[in-house]
Formats: C-alpha cells, structure tokens, sequence
C-alpha cells in the first residue's frame, strides 16, 4: 500500500466536493425541534449569561431551550447573511437597529406582527427603530441614546451650570479647559460612533440626512468646528471611539463628554468621580432636543417552518413583560421601551431620568433613509472629519457628502 | 509565506556538478505525480476557488438579498465602473502604493542594519536577534492598540518625551491630523515588519562566505565598499523574497488600519484593504468590495511580474 | 571580524542594548499597563510600581480553555501543512514534472488573495461538508496559511540535496516513496523545522478563519476569544493586554526555542 494514494484521493474527493459546494447550497441538516437558536453580540461572558437566564425564563414555559451563539457586534451582519446562504440562519437575530432596513429589504425577515408578537404599549420612537417602510420587523426590549455627562466637581468649583444651549456650551467649555482639562469631550471617528454622537446636533440644528447639502445641518459642522478650533475640545476626536471618550471624563481630562447610559456601571466604579447627566445643549434656548435612538432589536428570519416562528414569538413576548423589560433594561443600562416599563425604570433609576424621558422622542437614523443608511452614515462620517481637520468648510463637506450618499443612484 | 528565489548571482558560484539533468526517466510518471498532486488539489480548492468566485462576484449584483434568495444576476461591468468612478477609490489606491512603499523601504532598510549589526560577534548577540522577533508574535489587533495607546496625542508616552526633551513644540498629531496619520501606520508598520526582514536577511548573509570579505579587505576595499560590491549583490535572491513577500502581505493590509485610524482622519488613511472591508461588510455591497478585492490581487500580481523580470529572479527553477 | 577587539565587542553589546529598548519599548508599555492593577484609563505610569498579578489571573481564567484550543489548532495545521508541502516540494525538486514552474508560480499567487476572500468563499463550502464548528476544518483551512511557505521553502531546500545520495538507495530497491521518507525528509531536518514553525505562527494568530467558520463557541482559538474579550472591556486596558501578553507567550517559548534553526532552515533555503 501507497501511502500517499490514500492521501491524494482523500484530496481528491474534498476538492471535488469543495467545488460542487457552490452549485448546490443548502441541505443544512434539519434544526432540533427542542432547541430555539439565537445570534446576538453578546460576547462578554457577564452579558451572555445575563441573557442566558433571560431566555431560559421564557423557554421553560415552552419545553424549549434557547442555544445562544455570540459573535463581535461589527459581525453579526455577516455571519447572519453567511448563515442564511446555508439556510442555517437562527430562529431569532439580534441586529443593530440601524441594520434592519437592510435585512428587511432582502424579504429575508418576518414581520413580528404576522409572527404573533405584541408591540402595543412600546413607545413610538421603539417602533420606528425597528421598522422598514411603515413594518415592524424588530423588536427592542431596551434602548439607549445620548446626553451630555458631567462632571459636578469641575462645574461647581467654576461656578457653572451644565449648558443648555450651543453659545453656553461653547462658553462653558472654553472656561473649563485649561491645564490637561478640555471642556468637552465627544467621539468623532469615522464609524458608527462618530456618527451617532454627530446626529443629536445635527438633527437639532434641522439637517435632514436625507438632504445632506440643504445647509440645514451646517451649523452642527461648524459648532463641533469651532469646539476643537477654540481649544475647548481636543483636537484627537477624531480619533476617539464613545469607549475613549469615557476614559478621558474618568481621568478628569474632560469636564463634559456626550455619551450613553450603557456607561453608567464604568463610571460607577470610580468612586471619586461625582457626575450628572444633562440633557444635550440645543441651538437656542427652547429647541426641542432631537437625540438619537439605538440599540439591538430581535428579528425573526423568515424560515420554512411557521411552528418555529411562533415559539421564537412566544419567546419575544415573554421577554418583553414589563417586569422582563424593566430587570432587562437595569441589567444592561438601558431604557425599557414598554412606554409603562420606562416609566417605572426612570422612578427606580433616578440617575438615568434624562434618558429615560429623552428615548421617547429620540429619532431613528434610518427612519428617513432606510436601507441606504450605511452610505449615508459613511458621507455624513467624511463630512466632519474633513471639517474637523481643517480640510473643508461645513457646507462644501455637506455638499461632497451628498454627492458621496447618492453616488450610488 | 515565503516563495525562494534561485538567483544569477548565487549559482555562479556553485559547482557546476549540481546542475545535473533530468532525473532517471520520464517512467513512473503517476507515482510523480502523487507526490505533487495532493498539494495542488489542495491549493486549488483553497487558493483557486475562492480566487474564481471572487472574480465572478464582481461582475454581478451581489446584495444581501443574494445569501437569502441565491440569485445574483450579472450585471457587466456596473460594479467597477462604480468603484472606479468613486474618488475615495483613486485616494486608496495612492494611499495603498505610498503605504506599502514607505512600510518596505524602512522594513527592508532596518532590517538590514539590523542584521549587518548582528552578523558581529559579541555578547548578546544570539540573545537579542531572538529576543527582537517577539513583536511578530503579538496579534496585529493587540499591537494597533498599543500603538494607539503611544500615539495618543495627549498622554501618549511619545509625545510626554517628544515635548519633554524639547525635541518637539507641541503635541503631535500622531493619528488625528491627515498629513500625518498615514505617515503613522507607516511607523507602526515598519516596526512590525522588522523581525521579519531581519532574520531573513541574516540567514542570507550567514551564507556568504566569509573569505569573500577577507578577499576584498585584501584588496584594500573598504567596509561600505565591501557592502556594496560582495555583500549586496550576494545577497540579492534574498532581497528578492524579503521584497517580493513584504509587498504582498503590505498591500493587503487590513486589520493594522482599521484598529488604528479606521481610515481616518479624514479618509487620509484609506486603503485598498479598507475600502473592500467597507464596501463588503459595512455598505454589504459584495460586488463592489469583490472589485477592490481583484484590483488588489492585479496590483500585487503586475508588481511581482515586474520585479522578478527586473531582477532575472527565477521562480520555480529547481532541477 | 575575528580580531575584534574587547572594548569594540562591549560598545556593540551596549548598542544592541540600545536597539532593544527602542524597538521593544510598545512590548515593555503592553507588559506595563498589563502589571498595574488600575485599569490604565488616561494614564499608565512609567515603572510597574505596585504591580501586581491581578489583570493576569483574570486573563488566565478567561483564555485558558482557548489556550489548548489554539495549541491543537496549530499543530494539526502543521501536521497537514507539511504532509502535503514535504513531498509536494521534492516532486518539484527533482521530479522534472511539466508544469512544475507553473506550479510554483501559482503557490506565488496565493499569496495575493486576501485572506477574507479565502474564508468567505470555504465557508459555503465548509457547510456541505459539515466542517463548520470543527476542529478539523479549522485545522485544515489554518494548513492554508503555510502550504505556499512551507512548499517553496522546502522545494528550494532539496534541490541541493546531492542528487547521488537519493539515486544511491534507489539503486539499493527502495522505492521512490520509501526514498523519500528515509533519506531527503532527515536531511531536510531543519527546512521541516522551519516551515513547521512559521505554519505555527501562523495558525496561531489566524483570527479570519476562526471567525468565518464557526458559528457556535465550541472552536474558539485565542485569538477570537481575545478580540471579543476586548471588545466587551475595551476600558478594562490591563486586562486587555493581560490577556494580549498571555496569548503570546506559548508561541513566544517556541520561537525562542526553535530560533536557531529559522536562520538556518531560511538561509538554506533562500539562497540555494
């Protein structure tokens, strides 16, 4: 016996059958009708055994078990495309709420009202951050959103005010910074983060994502503009994600930063640190604040099986009892989105009252854009950092931005 | 990752009794043939398809939809004229061939100081040549950060001595000002290319012979005389792999970036790599991301044709 | 170079000194923050005052399990990598097959495939052949990462094996197989040790495969359990490269170990 002929056949039949692969996707093996299958982000062991428990509750009931599969946030799109192409997809996906256009565009997702589960009670802004031309396909148990946090030592010895609106806030930050103190501290990158801290002042000043040249938004350009140029903001926002933003606050290089509730534990540890959260400073005294909304939704992938659908539903709806939302949302600091669930959170959480009462009116990013919000998101991001670096003037940035969001079409 | 060259250079100073022809033969061909031909099978199902189906994708209309419905029709040459009339494209690609080009000169340039210097004996010697090949095992995601960390503008400890000894005015802006980011991933880039370089090029230079210097220094040839006319030249099937490769793995590079600057500031840093990650995995645009993708194999591919040409390098001679 | 003098062998040590303060100051600052029990936030101190093994302990206990994972991970990939590379290279070495040098050209061009084009298009694959969620499939795609390296290495390497020697034990009956097995693959000892190792590196840091052919937690190599540990404490910075260092050390030991015969397995074959 030849060795190596064993092992050039065994080749042999891998390759062939590697190719024949891509002719005939599908004939995943048939799921267990036991076991109900989830891919979410939730990579961190506390996080993942948090939702464990969650899902276990629910599933008992059912005769069910839940099998969770995690992956980085920034890959759940992918491995959720690569799974549905081998139709393994799970019974419920956990996306970014600014990934549901695109998913829902594929007619890949079930509308969760035709799959049985019970949206009434959730607050508007919940709804449209889940929904795809006028349907619900995803359902948030808890969102987040932003404010500006403070840091009362800082405010108090210099005797003032958290600001509430973009002359206070560029005055106040002026006065706080000095030393390695900036005043204000915000995340710029060019990625999701950058984009989601950039939209409470653009939206405020009336910029409309889906008219990004109509000089509406110009003003939010030139405030962040004016921040860095000024010195009271430094000049590596641009470089900083929402993660070291916080860092900066805690080590008292920042007096103020825009940032989510999600920080809350992080900030927490610091015993010394005293803080507050103030609603973001809007263009004038009066205007009504526009934050934006986010966080993960669950959706129900369209599969062959309707039986499945329905325990995914059941499942979903459980999770989504008042008192599911409320020991959810405490756990991960965010807001509940059952409008009376929000309610008794901001009464059990006074800290976080100001995001509790903002989510209710924060805005979805792909409310007007949908499934082109990626592009847009990107254009937006090129338009402030080439601001913030000195490379254009807001209204020439907008303007390349739009040209950059519709270059598609 | 590394291809060998069997140069000019090298095999005149062979015994002309290794170039032996033939082999006993040309029976036996199937037993031959097993001997390659599990490998090839191999390389093609793992290089060879996905190198197909890559170019295939970039000629159809390749959404998320596709992976639910499995429909992707063609749609010619839609996707490149896309990419291609988009300025961020032309950018990248600058930024790509600046990148690369900055990264190899100062890999290449250190790693051969690096590897003259260790090349003398002393203590230490066969210590720290091991001891300096540690940033090669430090994952890139680990290094960006670190690196981030150093960079900072301000706490970075770069600019606490930089500011410190005077050596500069102000904080520099490390990675958030555009003239300077890419200049950045270059540094950081040189310093994780240097173990490679170095050791490659002193297991070339071990190789020459030693009464090859002492036959120059006899002719009352300097040092950097020596250098340049027996060293160098001795050297070149060497440099030849340390290029070659070096330009491969830089040009493609993606995750350094993205944990770095994530194409910042500005897009000042946006290469060929990142531009097919956000074109595929933030816009899910497969088709698209699948050009950049090809781009960057044609680029690579022209590059490595070049060079060997130039340099009469012979890939796969080996009788 | 013999007749160095003592004082100008000292200066080179001091300058190598030099050298690797310089160059392995970022390794130092990682080992740093990873010692200081604070989470690093704004600030690290320069010297690990009061250090202390708290962020490592912590890492440990996350990483261990990967750990073993990584390790059988990359010695499978090395095992397959250098049971097709080694008689791959001697075929092409001595065989005087047509199409050798369009064999080697295209081990050339594999290197020209970005990573990411290789996991997409395997993962479709992988699903029909179930090696999803496997340690075999993982093994097998890691192999990828050094087959072309290891090919070209060891071809170059035995084409300078005397061609006498091998026709010596032919003529003897052996066959060409048996040959092969006991005569060039001892006197490729050290190009073997070197294509082995850097197909351990590079199975060892692979992230992209790790990442697109699995889809539960049951293959979880280091490196994929490290992007998402820091993922998720991305403000806990000592832990972060707690676990960054910890990560590094099995293959760190190995290459220290292995060193010698990188130089000499490279030089052997880069230059004949």
């Amino acid at each position: 016996m030849d060795p190596t002929r064993h092992r050039l056949r065994a080749a042999a039949v891998m390759s062939a059958a590697a190719l024949a692969a891509t002719a005939v996707t599908g004939c995943a093996s048939a799921p267990d009708p036991g076991t109900v299958t989830v891919l979410n982000s939730a990579t961190d062991s506390l996080e993942h055994a948090q939702e464990q428990k969650f899902f276990d509750l629910c599933a008992k009931p059912l005769g069910v078990r839940v099998r969770q599969t995690s992956v980085p946030a920034d890959q759940v799109a992918s491995k959720a495309l690569r799974m549905a192409s081998s139709h393994s997809l799970t019974d419920i996906l956990e996306l970014d709420g600014s990934e549901v256009p695109q998913f829902a565009a594929t007619g890949g997702l079930v509308p969760v009202r035709k799959a049985g589960v019970d949206v009434s009670g959730m607050s508007k802004s919940a709804v449209t951050m889940g929904s795809y031309r006028g349907t619900q396909y995803g359902v948030a148990r808890a969102v987040n959103s932003l404010a500006l946090i403070y840091n009362k030592d800082l405010l108090s010895r210099a005797g003032l005010k958290p600001p509430t609106t973009w002359d206070e806030l560029k005055r106040t930050a002026k006065k706080l910074t000095h030393g390695s103190t900036f005043g204000m501290a915000f995340s710029a990158t060019p990625d999701a983060d950058g984009v989601y801290q950039f939209l409470p002042f653009f939206w405020s000043a009336g910029g409309d994502e889906a008219h990004l040249d109509d000089g509406k938004g110009a003003p939010a350009l030139q405030l962040w503009k004016d921040l860095v140029a000024g010195k009271a903001a430094s000049s590596a926002v641009v470089t900083w994600n929402q993660q070291d933003v916080n860092d900066q606050f805690i080590a008292g290089r920042a007096a103020m930063m825009i940032n989510g509730p999600w920080q809350v534990p992080v900030l927490d540890q610091h015993k010394g640190l005293h803080w507050a959260v103030a609603p973001i400073p809007v263009p004038n005294a009066g205007d009504p604040v526009v934050p934006p909304i986010g966080g993960t939704v669950m959706t129900i992938p369209q599969t062959r099986d309707t039986g499945r659908q329905h325990t995914a539903a059941k499942i979903i709806n459980c999770l989504n009892e008042q008192h599911n939302q409320v020991a959810w949302g405490e756990s991960v600091n965010n807001v509940p989105t059952m409008t009376a669930a929000a309610a008794q959170y901001a009464r059990q959480n006074p800290k976080l009252a100001a995001f509790a009462s903002e989510v209710a009116t924060a805005r979805s990013r792909t409310d007007r854009v949908g499934a082109r919000w990626p592009v847009v998101s990107d254009a937006l991001s090129g338009a402030f950092q080439s601001v913030l670096t000195g490379g254009a003037s807001p209204r020439a940035a907008l303007k390349q931005a739009q040209a950059r969001a519709t270059a598609g079409e | 990752m590394t291809i060998t060259a069997t140069g000019a250079a090298t095999a005149g100073t062979r015994p002309p009794a290794e170039r032996t022809t033939g082999g006993r033969g040309r029976g036996g061909g199937l037993l031959r043939w097993c001997f390659v031909a599990p490998a090839v099978l191999y390389m093609l199902a793992f290089f060879g398809y996905p190198l197909v189906r890559n170019i295939l994708m970039s000629f159809q209309h390749y959404t998320p939809r596709t992976y639910f419905t499995g429909s992707s029709p063609f749609n010619g040459l839609g996707n490149w004229r896309a990419v291609f009339s988009d300025p961020l494209f032309t950018g990248s690609l600058w930024h790509t061939l600046v990148f690369t080009a900055g990264s190899l000169l100062g890999q290449f340039v250190i790693g051969l100081a690096l590897a003259v210097f260790f090349s003398r004996r002393f203590r230490l010697s066969g210590f720290a040549r091991a001891v300096l090949l540690l940033p090669w095992l430090v994952p890139m995601v680990v290094t960006s950060i670190v690196w981030r960390k150093l960079l900072d503008q301000d706490t970075g400890v770069i600019n606490t001595v930089l500011t410190g000894l005077h050596l500069a005015s102000g904080p520099v802006p490390w990675l958030s000002s555009p003239g300077v980011a890419l200049l950045s991933a270059i540094l950081v880039n040189v310093w994780i290319g240097i173990p490679f370089n170095m050791v490659i090029l002193y297991g070339g230079l071990q190789e020459i012979p030693r009464d090859l210097h002492e036959a120059a220094a006899l002719d009352g040839a300097g040092a950097w005389r020596t250098f340049r006319s027996v060293t160098l030249p001795m050297l070149r099937p060497v440099v030849t792999v340390v290029l070659v490769l070096g330009f491969m793995s830089t040009v493609k590079i993606l995750d350094l970036i993205l944990a770095l600057t994530a194409g910042g500031p500005a897009d000042a840093t946006q290469t060929l790599g990142t531009v097919t990650y956000r074109l595929s995995f933030e816009q899910l645009d497969f088709g698209q991301g699948a050009v950049v993708g090809n781009v960057l194999i044609a680029v690579s591919a022209v590059f490595a044709v070049l060079y060997l040409r130039a340099n009469r390098a012979d890939f796969g001679r080996g009788k | 170079m013999r007749h160095t003098s003592a004082p100008r062998r000292h200066g080179n040590t001091v300058i190598a000194v030099v050298i690797l303060v310089i160059l392995l100051f970022p390794l130092y600052w990682m080992v740093n923050i990873a010692l200081q029990p604070g989470e690093g936030l704004a600030s690290t101190d320069w010297f690990p005052v009061d250090a202390g093994l708290g962020n490592f302990r912590r890492a440990l206990s996350s990483q261990g399990g990967s750990l073993a994972t990584s390790l059988v991970v990359a010695l499978g990939a090395v095992v397959v990598c250098l049971a097709l590379a080694a008689p791959a290279a001697y075929g092409l070495a001595r065989f005087g097959l047509r199409g050798s040098r369009t064999i080697v050209f295209g081990t050339l061009i594999t290197q020209m495939v970005p990573g990411i084009v290789v996991a997409n298009a395997l993962y479709s694959a992988y699903v029909d052949l179930h090696l999803v969620n496997s340690v075999l499939g993982l093994i097998l795609a890691d192999a990828s990462l050094g087959l072309p390296f290891s090919l070209v290495l060891l071809r170059a390497f035995m084409v300078s094996i005397p061609r006498e020697v091998v026709e010596a034990a032919l003529v003897d009956g052996a066959n060409r197989f048996t040959a092969f097995v006991r005569i060039v693959l001892p006197m490729s000892r050290n190009a073997l040790i070197t294509s082995g190792l850097f197909t351990f590196l590079f199975a060892w840091s692979d992230f992209m495969f790790a990442l697109t052919l699995n889809t539960t937690d049951d293959v979880k190599p280091v490196t994929l359990s490290m992007y998402e540990y820091i993922g998720a404490h991305v403000s806990d910075w000592g832990a972060v490269m707690a676990t960054a260092v910890v990560s590094a050390v099995p293959a760190a030991i190995l290459l220290v170990l292995a060193q010698k015969y990188v130089a000499a397995g490279i030089s052997g074959g880069s230059v004949k």
